[in-house]
């Protein structure tokens, strides 16, 4: 139920809103290291790094500081994985926490 | 508390003498026992309400949600499907999400590392040797048995069998689909977020009271007054709307009948068609003759048993906390192709909706007063009989009585009742 | 209908509104506010919602007033997502006309209140829409509400826009242009609030 007679404040005079903002927006930049992928199981900026010889991807895992570049065919290779072998990369026993 | 009734006659069930055509007994608002009775029988059954596939727009988006006093993640796999977990991870019990929302194909328990895909499958967990390797667990996070849809409205069943959700729905899926016809896409998206007010009250005061057309002009005397609403007289004893029965426990107030009268586009809605021509244009592009009736005639408000109340321009999710407490969440219907409508249904539902709305407030209050009434113990019942000696049936074969009658209290007694007897 | 339907067909014409980004930084405390003027005005406005002394509180407001109690966090985008409260001036209005009917059940009768408002803070000046420059101000509250079934305990951050304008007699006098509440629990099931937070 509503009452279409209660005044509308969109209406009305403006203010400037400020908004909450949050990281897992993927609106956050670190500076340096570019922006976050982010959801409450982990935390990665993205950034091209222009170092070497040709440009790559720099990810970095923001909980542990641990860093990897993926160049061009590596991340062509990302794109190309079966669905099934990504998942399998997923599982915690596989390659992180073996044993 | 109301003591129950203990006087048996011969092979009457205990809800026969609870439960009469005429009027309800106090005890079925403050007794435990029956609380927990109705969490197996009816929430933990039927088909409950719990969220709208906008909701979770893009392949993995998660949010989560309240089914029965669960707390529960609605997913959508990658496929497009939508899921409903429980938030409790298969090896110790933990809670694996804690964001509200959020996007990922798959989901870590922080306590351990199981991680589980987003339909629930155990994906794996860490130092598998210890388990004897991988694959070794035929664990994953637990799944509401049923998940249906209807016009983006998600259900979940906690039955394993049972009817379906359009059985279920029956005649209540044609107002969800008067109210998803008021888009000139046909669809609409509950994309506005939810208020959350809690509610000190048994949540069958709530269910009764969407329909009842009785109480308009004293609860909301303060604000129809102040703003000079129409509203009131909608829910006059002069009204020509109805309430209906529509089985299955759902009711509605149909207002048509006065808009019809009025025979006003846009009335409906406290405008005009020149306020907002693109939102006209584009019904009369979609449905052509036809949009000026669905103008006419307006949104649909309809309780659907035993959660889902649809005010219009407004979806309510009631869930049950306790014998003496509920919440009702709220948000504002988002039509889809209708910015020009959308942006004022936020601002309306937030003047008369959730915690300080001007209208839900005072419902609010009542429902705490009543429940505060209810744990007295005499006179015992709760009349539901206003309208019996009106009543009559439709032409579709629906009980209907005047705007003011408790023709969809009655409706819902008796579809709860055969429930609490199954 | 009254009056309050003007501003309901406005609206379908207006094309500004507010916006989330275009909050530019806070500019520097603005010239001719002193702290103790800031806090008296903070603490007499505390005490006309605890006292539940309507007519007094609206006057305090500005014809631009904005009174938004978001829901669900610190506050997103009000136009597109629903808020506890997101009053203008004449649904503040509004508002206090149906509290004054005595018919207003969720306050009827009104709760009894006391707020403790702290942690002020002069955060800086935010140009407003007349040309000039607001002072805004942060501060902590805590507040007991006890109501016939109970107490409830509510507690939040509060952002307020000063500005200072004549008065009915000329002289200059502190208005409150601006009211953000962002209660700590905004993002759980809350009780009904009708007073005035």
């Amino acid at each position: 139920m509503t009452d279409p007679a209660i005044p509308d404040p969109s209406a009305g005079p403006q203010h400037d809103i400020v908004a909450g903002g949050s990281m897992r927006t993927g609106r956050f930049v670190v500076p340096g290291v570019g922006p976050v992928v982010e959801s409450e199981f982990a935390s990665v900026s993205v950034d091209l790094d222009h170092e070497g010889n040709s440009v790559r991807l720099r990810i970095e895992d923001l909980r542990t500081g641990r860093v990897r570049h993926l160049d061009a065919l590596e991340l062509e290779a990302v794109v190309w994985l079966p669905e099934g072998h990504l998942t399998q990369l997923l599982d915690p026993s596989s390659d992180r926490w073996r044993g | 508390m109301t003591a129950v009734p203990t006087t048996s006659s011969g092979t009457s069930t205990r809800y026969d003498r609870l439960i009469l055509p005429d009027r309800v007994h106090g005890s079925l608002y403050t007794d435990p026992a029956i609380f927990a009775e109705e969490l197996a029988k009816i929430w933990h059954t039927t088909w409950v309400f719990v969220g709208h596939e906008s909701e979770v727009p893009q392949p993995n988006d998660y949010v989560r949600k309240k089914l029965a006093m669960q707390d529960v993640v609605m997913t959508r796999d990658k496929d497009g499907e939508v899921h409903l977990l429980l938030n409790r991870c298969a090896h110790r019990g933990n809670q694996v999400c804690d964001d509200q929302k959020g996007n990922s194909s798959s989901f870590r328990c922080p306590y351990h590392g199981w991680t589980f895909r987003n339909t629930g499958e155990l994906l794996g967990y860490p130092y598998n040797k210890g388990y004897g390797g991988k694959n070794k667990l035929e664990l994953g996070m637990g799944r509401v048995p049923r998940v249906a849809s209807y016009q983006g409205f998600v259900f979940g069943s906690f039955a394993a069998d049972g009817p379906s959700l359009e059985e279920h729905l029956g005649a209540a899926a044609g107002e969800i689909d008067r109210l998803v016809g008021l888009s000139p896409e046909g669809s609409v998206s509950l994309t506005a977020g939810w208020l959350q007010h809690k509610t000190r009250a048994n949540w069958k005061l709530l269910a009764e009271n969407e329909t009842d057309g009785y109480h308009p002009q004293f609860v909301h005397g303060s604000i129809f007054g102040v703003t000079g609403s129409p509203i009131g007289a909608l829910y006059s004893d002069a009204s020509t709307a109805v309430t209906r029965n529509l089985g299955g426990g759902h009711s509605e107030n149909d207002l048509r009948p006065e808009f019809r009268g009025f025979d006003e586009p846009m009335r409906w809605f406290g405008t005009t068609p020149d306020r907002v021509p693109d939102y006209v244009a584009r019904m009369e592009a979609a449905y052509g003759d036809d949009a000026r009736r669905r103008l006419v005639e307006g949104a649909p408000h309809v309780m659907v048993f035993p959660n889902l109340f649809i005010a219009e321009i407004q979806v309510f999710n009631i869930q049950p906390v306790a014998t003496g407490e509920c919440v009702q969440y709220s948000t504002a219907v988002q039509l889809d192709g209708a910015p020009e409508l959308n942006r004022r249904m936020v601002s309306q539902s937030i003047g008369s909706v959730g915690p300080a709305g001007m209208l839900l407030a005072d419902d609010t209050e009542m429902y705490e007063r009543n429940q505060r009434g209810v744990e007295a113990l005499q006179p015992e019942w709760l009349e539901v009989s206003r309208g019996l000696v009106r009543e009559r049936v439709d032409e579709d074969g629906f009980t209907i009585g005047a705007a003011t009658d408790e023709t969809g209290m009655r409706g819902f007694w008796k579809h709860y009742k055969s429930l609490m007897e199954a | 209908m009254t009056e309050t339907a003007a501003p309901l067909a406005a609206s379908a014409a207006t094309t500004a509104r507010p916006s989330t980004e275009g909050a530019g930084p806070l500019g520097p405390v603005p010239d001719g506010w002193t702290r103790a003027e800031v806090e008296d005005f903070l603490y007499r406005e505390a005490r006309l919602a605890d006292e539940n002394e309507y007519d007094a509180w609206e006057a305090l407001w500005t014809d631009d007033a904005l009174y938004w109690v978001p829901a669900g966090g610190p506050g997103t985008d009000p136009l597109s997502e629903v808020s506890i409260i997101f009053d203008n001036r004449n649904r503040i209005a509004t508002r206090m006309k149906q509290v004054r009917t005595g018919k207003r059940y969720a306050q009827a009768p009104p709760s009894h209140l006391r707020r403790v408002v702290g942690n002020v803070e002069l955060l800086g000046g935010r140009p407003n829409h007349a040309g000039g420059v607001d002072l805004e101000v942060g501060a902590n509250f805590l507040a007991v509400e006890s109501k016939p079934r109970g107490n409830e305990l509510w507690a939040g951050r509060t952002t307020y826009r000063l500005r200072r304008q004549p008065g009915p007699d000329g002289a200059a006098e502190i208005r409150l242009a601006f009211k953000k509440v962002v209660l700590v629990d905004n993002d759980k099931p809350v009780p009904t609030l009708a007073f005035l937070v």
